[in-house]
């Protein structure tokens, strides 16, 4: 992505933009996976500094999660990296202590194993899927999100299929028109 | 003392029930039975749908005939809408949105009922016991338990009426034993229903007509690929249909005999509405939205959340050679 989306989000994020640059830049966030990524970054990173409860364990278990199924980043240095990408309302010695957070996390999830090279042998052979990041990052915690009035169309389509109609006539097809997922309900 | 003597008991029961259940005939012939009676009994009554803490009432007529009878779900509460189902078709009547959505079978023998034969293999997924004696509306009622035998899906009480074997009620329940939905009725007729009953409403004749347009279909061909389906779980059918009249969307549907979980597949590019990633419950339905290679998968299931995840995680693209 180019480094000037990112620089835009993070404008964005703090209102910065006018009208129309705020909108080009959220097409970036519908059309472009790095720029997504980089608003989950942006967001995780100033939650951590402000000490939002919320994050709490969550994101320590997530970034473990991640750091565990990707050797490739203990490559190369990151403080290197994180300093080309820092977003501009970063202030460096939240910087300083945010990385060292991550270091920390780091090296827990990587003290059990006694010898790196092998280690990282064992986890390239363990049956991750292809797409390593993003899989990795659903199956820690996916984000709970309301259901939608599509979700009928979904339950609808899937009611047909279910061998419970066997056991229950019609009856289950009412949570395929089921209140809950009407119009202007969150 | 005493407290801790009954958390033993508490402890060591669902291993005994475990221990104690090859699924006994008697509890499958029971199973057998609800299906028949499903299948041929003509009834009409109201019954109330429940999970957390909303509750929606419906009226529920099924007509019994030749071609496999006819059914019509009503319900009570709210903005009128209406189910109108028979064995090759289901008719969805919306007011809200002035609606009729119409899902046409593609192949009639793909219908995933429960068959008598195929009762005997759940076994193998649930411990099937017989429960209690419990009147309910009017009726006396055995109970029936499928406890699953693992965390994959979810366990069942039923509830059937000790003469003719319909169902009276059904309650799903979570690893911890909580019931996450159940379907009671309050109040039925067994026999005594006309056609009359059975109309589609009066005005919907000018409705919009959604068809589903449902043909059979082969996802791998197009480069996707589904990984192994969730133990005990196997694929039932694959089709391509309409969803909201937008593009044509692959389903695949996994069943374990009796939880289905189906896995909906569209471009990202068509979508009228932006989708939101992550997981959606409403009582023992789970909800499942990931992207994969610019298309929105959707993993939906009467199954718990670790189920419709482990199955949207396995889905794969790989273009075409």
């Amino acid at each position: 992505m180019v480094e000037d989306t990112k620089s835009r989000i993070s404008a964005l994020m703090d209102s910065e933009l006018d009208a129309r640059e705020a909108q080009a830049s959220l097409v970036a966030l519908r059309e472009d996976v790095d720029a997504r990524a980089a608003w989950h970054t942006y967001h995780l990173i100033s939650d951590a500094i402000q000490g939002r409860a919320k994050l709490g364990m969550r994101c320590a278990h997530r970034v473990s999660a991640r750091l565990a199924h990707e050797p490739a980043l203990i490559g190369p240095l990151p403080s290197a990296v994180a300093a080309a990408q820092r977003p501009r309302w970063f202030v460096p010695s939240a910087l300083a202590a945010s990385l060292a957070a991550v270091a920390l996390v780091g090296w827990m999830a990587f003290a059990p194993q006694p010898r790196p090279g092998p280690g990282i042998g064992e986890l390239a052979r363990a049956p991750a899927p292809a797409l390593v990041s993003p899989a990795v990052q659903k199956r820690a915690e996916p984000a709970r999100v309301p259901m939608t009035v599509a979700t009928r169309d979904y339950l609808l389509a899937h009611q047909a299929y279910s061998p419970r109609n066997s056991l229950l006539g019609v009856a289950p097809y009412v949570r395929s028109v089921s209140a809950e997922a009407a119009p202007g309900k969150p | 003392m005493i407290r801790f003597a009954c958390a033993l008991v508490l402890a060591a029961a669902p291993a005994w029930s475990q221990a104690q259940s090859a699924a006994g005939p008697e509890a499958l012939e029971w199973l057998r039975r609800i299906s028949q009676a499903t299948e041929t009994l003509s009834y009409s009554g109201t019954f109330v749908y429940q999970q957390g803490a909303r509750t929606e009432t419906s009226r529920i007529t099924r007509m019994s005939g030749p071609a496999g009878g006819i059914e019509k779900l009503e319900v009570l509460d709210g903005a009128p809408r209406e189910i109108v189902r028979t064995k090759d078709e289901t008719r969805c009547y919306l007011a809200d949105s002035r609606t009729i959505k119409v899902d046409r079978r593609s192949d009639p023998r793909a219908f995933p009922a429960l068959l008598p034969e195929q009762v005997g293999g759940l076994a193998e997924h649930y411990a099937i016991t017989l429960g209690g004696v419990r009147r309910i509306a009017g009726y006396t009622c055995q109970a029936i338990v499928l406890t699953p035998r693992d965390d994959l899906r979810y366990g069942y009480t039923l509830w059937a009426d000790m003469r003719s074997a319909m169902l009276l009620k059904a309650e799903t329940f979570n690893a911890a034993g909580e019931v996450v939905e159940q379907f009671t009725f309050a109040q039925l007729d067994i026999g005594n229903v006309s056609r009359r009953q059975l109309r589609p409403p009066r005005a919907a004749r000018d409705w919009r007509v959604e068809q589903a347009g449902v043909v059979p279909a082969d996802l791998a061909q197009s480069g996707w690929s589904f990984g192994p389906a969730l133990p005990g779980f196997r694929k039932i059918v694959e089709v391509r249909r309409m969803l909201r009249d937008a593009q044509p969307v692959g389903q695949v549907v996994y069943s374990d005999g009796l939880a289905a979980v189906s896995v909906f597949i569209e471009p990202i590019a068509g979508r009228m509405e932006k989708a939101q990633v992550g997981l959606a419950s409403m009582g023992a339905v789970n909800v499942y939205t990931l992207e994969v290679a610019d298309h929105l998968v959707t993993v939906v299931g009467e199954a718990p959340a670790v189920s419709v995840q482990r199955i949207g995680n396995t889905v794969q693209f790989q273009p075409p050679q």
